[in-house]
């Protein structure tokens, strides 16, 4: 290293930082630190609302299946019942269709 | 890969922010922007603490990410190597006193007008003291394109320094 390199090297070398630099990075490391955690929360949150009304969809959405086949079991039955009672109704009118035919 | 290395982000501030800063404001000539780049950087570290090796490794990520936001800084912003001596003259007036020799602020002005390779090369080798094999590692280049920086940087300094200051060569002489 000659004269020339040591007075440039004495020309580099560090300067001081900024007083205030070490206050602002922490303060600055310590508001992300806690917009990081709010933005956690809000997305925790989010999540959990988002589980409730899909747990709430769901359920609805169940309920709503369930009470479509009962509907559709009793409406079944009924039908059974009606075709029961026709049934039974054009039996008789065979039998007295028969007992008058014999009669005559 | 598991290290034993604890680090205290703010024991790294204290003792890298002169580094950092120093870099960033020779790199882009703007102490201003200087301090809003060194807190990048650090606030940059501390996301990336965990990886993080050794306190070495440590001074080797902050000297490679200060000067790659110092250049990613100087495209955007298209800072002129010119203001560099206004900065300094402004930002450091009373650090001046402290330097003591004009030479060393003149020279300090005559490598801020240096392009942004040679200028990056020069200011590793001599304000860090880095290897010619550090500067390319720091920079990832290769060696024998920092070296050529190197030599350019001090062949250009050198005629800078013969032509303007009579200082230099009166003490040369």
């Amino acid at each position: 290293m000659d004269e020339f390199e040591r007075e440039l090297h004495q020309a580099l070398e560090r300067r001081p930082a900024p007083p205030g630099l070490k206050r602002k990075v922490m303060d600055a490391r310590s508001r992300i630190r806690t917009q990081r955690v709010r933005n956690q929360t809000v997305i925790w949150q989010r999540l959990a609302a988002c589980v409730v009304l899909a747990g709430v969809l769901c359920g609805g959405f169940a309920w709503h299946e369930r009470e479509e086949q009962r509907k559709g079991e009793a409406a079944k039955r009924e039908v059974m019942t009606a075709l029961r009672i026709t049934g039974h109704a054009l039996n008789q009118v065979k039998e007295q269709l028969a007992a008058h035919d014999h009669e005559n | 890969m598991a290290h034993d290395w604890q680090p205290d982000f703010e024991q790294l501030v204290d003792e890298h922010q002169s580094m950092v800063f120093s870099l960033a404001a020779r790199m882009t000539g703007d102490r201003g922007l200087a301090e809003e780049i060194a807190q990048d950087v650090f606030l940059e570290l501390d996301r990336n603490l965990g990886k993080l090796e050794s306190a070495a490794h440590a001074c080797f990520w902050l000297r490679r990410v200060a000067m790659n936001r110092s250049a990613d800084a100087m495209r955007r912003r298209k800072v002129r190597c010119t203001d560099f001596w206004i900065e300094i003259e402004e930002g450091h007036a009373a650090s001046r006193e402290e330097r003591g020799s004009p030479l060393g602020a003149r020279l300090e002005q005559m490598v801020a007008t240096l392009p942004e390779p040679q200028r990056a090369a020069l200011v590793l080798r001599y304000q860090e003291d880095l290897t010619p094999e550090e500067i390319a590692a720091t920079l990832d280049a290769p060696l024998a394109t920092v070296k050529s920086q190197l030599q350019r940087g001090l062949k250009l300094l050198r005629a800078k320094a013969e032509s303007q200051l009579k200082e230099y060569v009166r003490a040369k002489g």
